[in-house]
């Protein structure tokens, strides 16, 4: 299988870096895949970016069209006009098994930042469509992410990773806006942006019992439509400033390719509202806040995702033992996906070779019963059963050669050797 | 065990454990150890109080009467009852490492103090009482308010540094401190205000009498200096408008901070405290050991030998009243003769 994935992650990249590398829009992707298509015609390609990872999957039938990771690390800096050397060394690749497992680890969110967290399974799902949508995806990739949603699904429900505090949201709440606010039921939030991210806050907040709800979209239908499954307020994007001021607590997620909340804005706001404490979390991939915006005054807190990177490390030791039954479950399915490829690629040939000599035995067997008509029932089936075995025994050493090759990937040097010693054509 | 034989080293020695104890948490976090400094400080807290009993018992005064010994004791019981008033409604926070260490310098600070009951407490025991109480609550507060800002500035600059919390140091949020703060400095000054005031009555009642007390000398103007930065903080928290918690608890800590250093400096370098300083230079005594009563007060001796050190000396004009300096010393008759 002709599997590779380059990638750089939280573990391995700043988000100043992985905010320049993301691809933050529709368009963003569309291009992309284009791109894509046009530099490497014969390859499968999967993109996924979430604020947390950047991940390029590729896959090909041939391993001759299998583009060089220095080639994907090309289109990366080309397309986002970022100097090759200014990420290269936060580059990860992996290839074959090691890239099926690593989806896996990512779509079980041993990967994620926040061990557990749910959003990671609708991101992955997401890409996969996308990459459908685009006409970018094959055979391999689709099997290989629809299995990837499979395993996911399997390690929730056999391990407890998805319990406790599973969402950045959460962690940054817990861990920081509990230290700051007494309670919630009195505070007003305001949540910059309608996507994902802050849906899945908003489900947080609620149960935080959170006071006042407001929602800011550029898109006013899509923040009313959010803020009525939240029994939040929708409010114009124009107002921003407005109730900037009114917050105590603000979340910003939107897909911006530029910061929305700047130091100068939000100091002008806080020149008119006085010193109160402001709790801003930035769930954005580029950031919707400018970092300057912490330094306003001591009372103003600001976290990023990366901030949250220590707790989330506390938490990851302490549910040590759900993720080795996680990693034991992916390690499991990993060989399995790794089986069903293989299998699907040598299948062929091993069912023409069965075929093959079955056929011709059934056809010296007829010839052998014409010459012998005398022979009674009992007696030709006890041939039939004599010749069927000597066929399997023949078949047998073949045909496990040929499976145990295809454990280490598609044997296509042997498949091509069988093909000819036994004249197998399609 | 009797009562009597409960030492100032007992509880001192409990909370100093308590504090190593709590300390401990940063090597190696337990809840073993958590629980061994919450029963230590309770322990301390058990000793603590036995040892005033014992003291108010044979002095026949309440503590905040009977000497600056006793009265720093009563300071730091009232915060160790805050203490573990809080560690019992939430044993995971570690107000402990906090409030433990102004007790064990308190305690540590008692011994070196005067233990002698103060002359000048001897009239008006009503005026006095109220203005002692007025003062250690006020003073408690002050302590209350220094403690709390400290937390406040810790958790502050974790947040702003944007650290995950230690679990050993689990700290209240910044709006419940600064909320605590606030009341902490708006009910400690008005209670040092009426302190001083009716400490100032109480020093220009004292001009008739034998022993005149001094209003303008240095202890007592520093306090009245220090007493006037807190009044200017309680102003500033009762009139802005969203004060910083941040600059809230820094000056908290100048202002609480320098008051409480200032009170525990004229305890430990002046003798007698605050009051023996203010004794004016021509009254017939110091302050301190009543080592020469008149023989007319000496109306009975009551109960057993002199040397027994339970002795009930009955004044003449008056409750009864010990002249013991410490329950602690031997009774000397030859401080009772004339």
């Amino acid at each position: 299988m002709n599997l590779q994935v380059v990638y750089c992650n939280h573990q391995t990249a700043e988000l100043a870096l992985r905010e320049r590398l993301a691809f933050a829009s529709e368009t963003q992707l569309q291009q992309a895949y284009e791109e894509l298509r046009r530099r490497f015609p014969q390859s499968e390609s999967v993109l996924l970016s979430t604020c947390n990872r950047v991940e390029l999957y590729t896959a090909q039938e041939e391993p001759g069209d299998a583009p060089s990771p220095r080639q994907l690390a090309q289109f990366l800096s080309e397309f986002h006009r970022v100097p090759l050397d200014d990420f290269l060394g936060d580059l990860l690749v992996q290839t074959g098994a090691d890239a099926v497992r690593h989806l896996f680890e990512v779509a079980c969110s041993i990967d994620s930042m926040v061990l557990g967290e749910s959003q990671i399974v609708a991101q992955v799902k997401s890409a996969y469509e996308r990459a459908t949508r685009y006409e970018a995806n094959g055979p391999l990739t689709n099997a290989l992410f629809q299995r990837a949603l499979q395993v996911s699904a399997r390690v929730r429900h056999e391990t407890r990773l998805a319990e406790g505090r599973v969402s950045i949201a959460s962690v940054a709440v817990g861990e920081f806006a509990r230290s700051i606010f007494d309670r919630f039921s009195d505070k007003t939030v305001l949540v910059i942006g309608a996507g994902e991210m802050a849906e899945e806050t908003l489900r947080y907040l609620q149960t935080e019992g959170v006071g006042r709800v407001l929602v800011c979209n550029r898109s006013l239908d899509r923040a009313v439509a959010l803020a009525a499954a939240f029994q939040g307020e929708a409010r114009p994007w124009e107002e921003l400033d407005h109730w900037l001021g009114e917050a105590d607590l603000i979340v910003a997620a939107t897909g911006a390719s530029q910061p929305i909340v700047t130091r100068e804005r939000l100091a002008a706001v806080r020149q008119r509202t006085g010193q109160r404490p402001l709790f801003l979390l930035d769930l954005g991939a580029p950031r919707d806040i400018e970092a300057a915006v912490g330094d306003i005054d001591d009372e103003v807190f600001l976290y990023d995702i990366d901030d949250l990177e220590a707790t989330c490390e506390r938490n990851r030791r302490l549910r040590a033992d759900e993720i080795r039954k996680a990693r034991a479950i992916i390690a499991e399915e990993t060989q399995t996906f790794l089986h069903d490829v293989y299998h699907q690629a040598t299948g062929p040939v091993v069912k023409r070779l069965r075929e093959e000599w079955h056929s011709i035995s059934r056809s010296e067997m007829d010839q052998l019963f014409r010459k012998l008509p005398h022979l009674d029932e009992g007696e030709r089936e006890a041939i039939e059963r004599c010749i069927e075995r000597i066929v399997n025994k023949l078949l047998h050493p073949p045909l496990q050669t040929i499976r145990e090759e295809a454990r280490e990937g598609t044997p296509h040097n042997l498949l091509e050797v069988v093909r000819r010693l036994f004249h197998l054509h399609d | 065990m009797p009562l009597e034989h409960v030492t100032l080293l007992c509880f001192f020695a409990s909370y100093l454990l308590a504090l190593v104890l709590e300390l401990t948490q940063f090597v190696r976090a337990s809840q073993l150890t958590r629980w061994g400094a919450i029963l230590g400080t309770a322990a301390g807290l058990v000793a603590h109080t036995a040892y005033l009993l014992v003291r108010s018992r044979d002095s026949q005064l309440p503590p905040l009467l009977s000497s600056a010994h006793d009265w720093l004791l009563v300071l730091s019981w009232l915060i160790v009852v805050m203490l573990l008033t809080i560690l019992l409604w939430n044993r995971h926070s570690a107000v402990a490492l906090f409030g433990l260490p102004p007790v064990v310098v308190m305690v540590g600070a008692a011994r070196f103090v005067s233990q002698s009951t103060d002359r000048i407490l001897v009239d008006l025991y009503g005026w006095k009482m109220l203005h002692a109480s007025l003062w250690v609550l006020g003073i408690a507060g002050c302590c209350a308010a220094f403690i709390i800002s400290l937390m406040y500035l810790v958790q502050h600059r974790r947040l702003k540094r944007k650290q995950a919390e230690p679990s050993e140091l689990h700290l209240f949020s910044l709006e419940r401190l600064s909320r605590w703060n606030w009341w902490a400095v708006i009910v400690s000054v008005p209670l040092i205000t009426l302190a001083l005031m009716t400490g100032v009555f109480l020093a220009l009642w004292s001009r008739g009498s034998d022993q005149p007390v001094r209003l303008v000398q240095t202890g007592f103007v520093l306090t009245a200096a220090l007493w006037l930065t807190m009044a200017v903080l309680f102003g500033w928290l009762v009139t802005a408008r969203h004060p910083g918690g941040r600059i809230v608890a820094w000056r908290t800590i100048w202002a609480c901070g320098l008051l409480l250093l200032m009170l525990l400096a004229q305890q430990l370098f002046i003798e007698g405290g605050i009051h023996g300083n203010m004794l004016g230079r021509d009254a017939p005594q110091r302050q301190g050991r009543l080592t020469r009563l008149p023989p007319e007060a000496l109306l009975a001796v009551e109960g057993p030998p002199l040397s027994s050190g339970r002795i009930a000396v009955a004044l003449r004009d008056g409750p009864v009243r010990t002249p013991l300096d410490s329950t602690r010393r031997r009774f000397d008759p030859e401080e009772s003769r004339p």
